[in-house]
């Protein structure tokens, strides 16, 4: 489910990096954190029912000067390559890609998802940080936001329950 | 009706109104009726409904066209229920059913039987303007309806096969969304694209 104090640190981390919509398919790790995001009122949060739409509304949002990021599970980056691969990366766009990590070390759910996150990443040649220490969660998001808006590519942020 | 001649009587009743076209020929003869930096090429097949609703969600005073297909639309059916969701009231969606994959050398679809009826699910899904043309005549009255009306709307364009004799695109899709962007920033009067200065320029 995740933390209400993690959750709410992660929120001050995007709008301080100026992320100003969020399109989101959900995730139990993340619960907090989306149910943040439905009641705020500075981010606009268009939660989509497939993660590759969610690359095509960041899209959007991008061409109209939003900053835009997708919150997904690692599943969901795989449903969306195509659209990062022929329109996020081949366009150039960025995008904050902020996926929980299932599969991850001491994560008992979706091991296979786990073992072919990164190099799914890696292949496409989008740029990552795993966060895990709570106390660089507002560096991490920043880092990320600054590599994705300079390479104008798609950057992505690996969330794990240390963060959440 | 053919696409083009559709595409023609579009024309003539828009303004700066921004175009989301899909990875089809609409594309392609899009931009030989109306050549305009406001409108923008889609690669992925399916995600025109989904990059126009994040601009119409974005640019809510805008009106934004999205023009699918229907191979398009069966491989993102799901957008349909997202904007209907959303509702936003200033996109105008319009699936041009050829009942074929025509830019894969015209393949059957899920349309090619006749049994799916697209304004039906967008009425189903909740897009409560949602119709169903075979006509340039009814289409025009269509688009001059949504026009002047809040939407969501989705309009079903029955189409008969095949392309016009079209150019090819003069830009490549890097040069067409910075265009874009451009034409965005210029008709809105707001800045997008912004370079920082180098960090010699922030030292006192």
């Amino acid at each position: 489910m995740g933390t209400i104090e993690g959750s709410r640190l992660i929120l001050a981390g995007l709008k301080d990096a100026g992320i100003n919509l969020v399109a989101s398919v959900p995730d139990i790790n993340m619960l907090e954190l989306i149910n943040l995001l439905y009641e705020d009122n500075e981010i606009t949060h268009v939660p989509v029912g497939r993660e590759e739409e969610g690359i095509g509304v960041c899209t959007g949002a991008h061409l109209a000067g939003k900053q835009p990021a997708m919150l997904m599970q690692n599943g969901g980056l795989l449903n969306s390559c195509n659209g990062l691969t022929t329109t996020a990366l081949q366009f150039g766009i960025p995008i904050l890609l902020l996926i929980y990590y299932a599969g991850d070390m001491g994560d008992n759910a979706f091991h296979m998802v786990g073992l072919v996150t990164e190099p799914v990443l890696q292949g496409l040649g989008i740029k990552y940080t795993v966060m895990r220490d709570p106390a660089k969660v507002k560096q991490d998001i920043a880092g990320a936001v600054i590599a994705a808006k300079s390479s104008k590519r798609p950057v992505a942020l690996l969330l794990t329950r240390a963060v959440l | 009706m053919k696409r083009f001649e559709c595409l023609q009587a579009i024309a003539t009743l828009i303004k700066d109104e921004l175009f989301v076209t899909t990875a089809g020929g609409a594309t392609a003869e899009w931009n030989a009726v109306r050549p305009s930096d406001g409108n923008i090429q889609v690669k992925t097949l399916g995600l025109c409904s989904s990059i126009g609703l994040g601009l119409a969600i974005s640019l809510p005073k805008r009106k934004v066209f999205v023009f699918d297909g229907d191979g398009a639309l069966w491989m993102n059916l799901g957008s349909l229920a997202t904007i209907a969701l959303h509702q936003p009231k200033n996109l105008i969606h319009i699936c041009w059913d050829n009942k074929q994959y025509e830019s894969s050398g015209g393949e059957p679809t899920v349309s090619t039987a006749g049994n799916i009826d697209f304004a039906g699910v967008a009425q189903s899904a909740g897009i409560q303007s949602a119709l169903a043309v075979s006509t340039v005549v009814e289409l025009k009255e269509a688009v001059s309806h949504a026009l002047g009306q809040d939407g969501p709307h989705f309009i079903w364009a029955r189409i008969e096969a095949g392309r016009a004799e079209a150019p090819p695109l003069r830009y490549d899709e890097l040069e067409n969304k910075y265009r874009f962007i451009r034409y965005i920033e210029e008709t809105e009067g707001i800045n997008i694209l912004r370079v920082s200065l180098p960090a010699s320029y922030q030292l006192k």
